[in-house]
């Protein structure tokens, strides 16, 4: 098997046979392939109709999960039952065009190990191409992994790398990312084609915003910070710790000038407890990789020997 | 407990149809009348089976009891821990005792009428992975039920699940899928709610409430607190396990937000020239934002849990792959 296509569905009935049409006609003519529709607690007809694709065509295989989790945990299914060297992923919405995944497969073989998908947007309000492009250069500006367009599902990556990769959470948009820091993999992006949703509702909304930057944060600092966890929390310490000698100072200038506060000098000292509450809180977490290390199991630096 | 290989004499095979575990803790009662109520209508359905009383030390004059069953070749077995532990610990203790395909959970006293429990087997040999009773219908006065109604909302708003009598304590599943649920803890009044999140079939039938268990349901304000925490402790543990910046963050960003908000309002007024020292106000800031660095400190240490840990548990369950069902 040459490529896995991963395709999570949740509530996409309508979409799923144009969707298969459309996948078997983009890769019928180059290498072997399969096609995993992964329902993901669908409670409308999409695990029937994913069904009747695979009755169909011994090439499509239907994983059915138990509830709907999501589409990190969808797609991390998807990647651990692919027979493919390569494995592409794409949204079950046909916003993704699967006439793309040849050229990105062609740009994956020029010798990269994961190559994202860059929407063109051209059909978006203002609006959203401009808060895009805002969350994207901030993904961008914290990762540094110059991936321009995390919000893309279509993606090609080599099987070895995903397999390398912790996916759990909602850590699905930062694969690239992830791809880039932790498996040492060589990433690019490949400009493709959205198309308007088609049919379904859109999953999506503005209430996502806060857990996603949440979620770039906890990344960004897991990616900094994971083999080395005391530096972050001694620097937040120093940050409260000269709050409280600041706090003192002043306390003490204000005294000397004759005023006796008893305000300051306590929001000084809180500030020094809480510094040392997170040196304590760093030491404990190093202590935790620390153990780790000794038992093989913590992250170690991806090498990859010139050819 | 010794060691079950030996013990069970062949436990890591099933060859029952059922085993019936009886947790024997608190207020146990007369267990040879308990197993000849409950024995009879599984014995009804032909079924192979073991009863299995996994029992607390201090109840030797009960389990005396069993012992006479078991000389007359009744199919009971004996486990006693060594010291005493909750049920979490009592049933994952038993697990690798068993020798039936399905097992069925009872506590040591009356909580439905026995000739309902070969309803509970029927449903899992029918394809649920988890069968809970709920009495039903109840013969108990409006207190109890009021306090069970008020516990379920809670239950079901937090852990987003659709039960009604978590604490019945009468179930039965499969023995595959006992094994992937950690029980541990105080949660074993919530393998149902445990199993629904994780993505087992788990279903609720109504068996009727049998008379002993009709007496008014009161218990110490500690017992009410303990169920508050461990519901709190589950909602936490089954939603977040695998996110906990989300949690703590959230909390952590509220109280931030709010405190400096409050010192970027004292700023102000300092910069205008007004004194800020020694306002009370100064102190709430700083105290909010301290507690709010703490709360995201926290989550970012279980962060690092989650990231350390080495991969596995359930992410996710898979029903089926169309693929093995061609092979």
């Amino acid at each position: 098997m040459e490529v896995s296509v991963v395709v999570p569905l949740h509530n996409e009935a309508d979409n799923v046979p144009v969707l298969v049409a459309a996948i078997r006609a983009a890769l019928d003519t180059g290498p072997p392939w399969e096609l995993l529709l992964v329902d993901d607690g669908s409670t409308d007809a999409t695990a029937m109709r994913a069904e009747a694709a695979a009755a169909a065509d011994p090439r499509v295989r239907v994983l059915r999960l138990a509830q709907w989790y999501g589409q990190t945990a969808a797609l991390r299914a998807g990647f651990e039952h692919s027979r493919g060297r390569v494995v592409v992923s794409l949204d079950g919405d046909l916003q993704n065009d699967p006439r793309d995944i040849p050229r990105l497969v062609a740009t994956l073989e020029l010798g990269y190990d994961v190559v994202a998908g860059c929407r063109d947007r051209a059909g978006h309000t203002p609006l959203r191409r401009l808060t895009s492009r805002l969350a994207n250069r901030l993904v961008d500006a914290l990762t540094g992994a110059g991936i321009r367009d995390t919000g893309c599902t279509l993606r090609a990556y080599r099987l070895e790398v995903l397999r390398a990769l912790p996916l759990y959470s909602d850590l699905h948009r930062f694969i690239p990312v992830l791809a880039a820091g932790l498996a040492g993999a060589r990433v690019t992006e490949c400009p493709v084609t959205e198309h308007p949703r088609r049919a379904g509702r859109s999953k999506y909304g503005l209430g996502r915003a806060p857990r996603v930057l949440i979620d770039l944060v906890t990344l960004v600092l897991l990616h900094t910070f994971s083999d080395r966890p005391f530096t972050l929390f001694a620097y937040a310490s120093l940050v409260f710790g000269g709050l409280g000698v600041a706090g003192l100072v002043w306390a003490g200038l204000r005294l000397g000038a004759g005023a006796v506060d008893l305000v300051l000098p306590a929001v000084a000292l809180l500030f020094l407890g809480q510094a040392g509450y997170l040196l304590l809180l760093g030491l404990v977490t190093q202590m935790m990789v620390q153990i780790r290390t000794r038992q093989g199991s913590a992250t170690l630096a991806s090498m990859r020997e010139r050819t | 407990m010794s060691d079950p290989g030996v013990a069970a004499g062949g436990a890591e095979r099933p060859a029952l149809d059922l085993s019936v575990v009886v947790t024997v803790r608190e207020h146990p009662e007369p267990l040879a009348a308990l197993y000849a109520d409950c024995v009879a209508p599984l014995r009804a359905r032909g079924w192979s089976f073991e009863f299995v009383f996994a029992a607390d030390p201090g109840h030797r004059a009960l389990l005396d009891q069993l012992e006479v069953l078991r000389r007359g070749g009744e199919p009971v077995r004996v486990l006693e821990a060594a010291h005493p532990v909750g049920d979490a610990a009592l049933l994952r203790a038993t697990l690798p005792y068993l020798r039936g395909r399905t097992v069925l959970i009872l506590p040591a006293y009356h909580r439905v009428e026995p000739d309902g429990l070969p309803a509970l087997v029927d449903r899992v040999l029918a394809g649920a992975e988890v069968v809970l009773a709920r009495r039903w219908p109840r013969k108990d006065g409006p207190f109890n039920r009021i306090q069970n109604r008020a516990v379920h909302v809670l239950i079901n708003a937090l852990l987003r699940v659709r039960l009604n009598d978590v604490a019945c304590g009468v179930r039965a599943l499969r023995r595959g899928t006992f094994e992937q649920i950690p029980v541990y803890g105080d949660n074993a009044r919530f393998i149902g709610v445990i199993a629904a999140r994780l993505g087992f079939r788990v279903e609720e039938i109504p068996i009727p409430q049998h008379q002993a268990d009709v007496r008014t349901h009161l218990h110490p304000p500690g017992t009410y607190v303990r169920r508050l925490i461990d519901i709190v402790g589950l909602f936490f543990v089954l939603r977040f396990t695998q996110k906990p910046l989300r949690f703590f963050g959230l909390i952590g960003a509220v109280l931030a937000f709010a405190g400096v908000a409050i010192l970027g309002l004292l700023s102000f007024e300092k910069l205008a020239g007004a004194s800020i020292a020694a306002r009370p106000l100064l102190l709430a800031g700083a105290i909010l934002v301290v507690l709010g660095a703490q709360a995201i400190a926290v989550g970012l240490v279980g962060e690092i849990v989650v990231f350390l840990s080495p991969p596995g548990g359930v992410v996710y369950r898979l029903l089926s792959d169309s693929s093995q069902s061609r092979e």
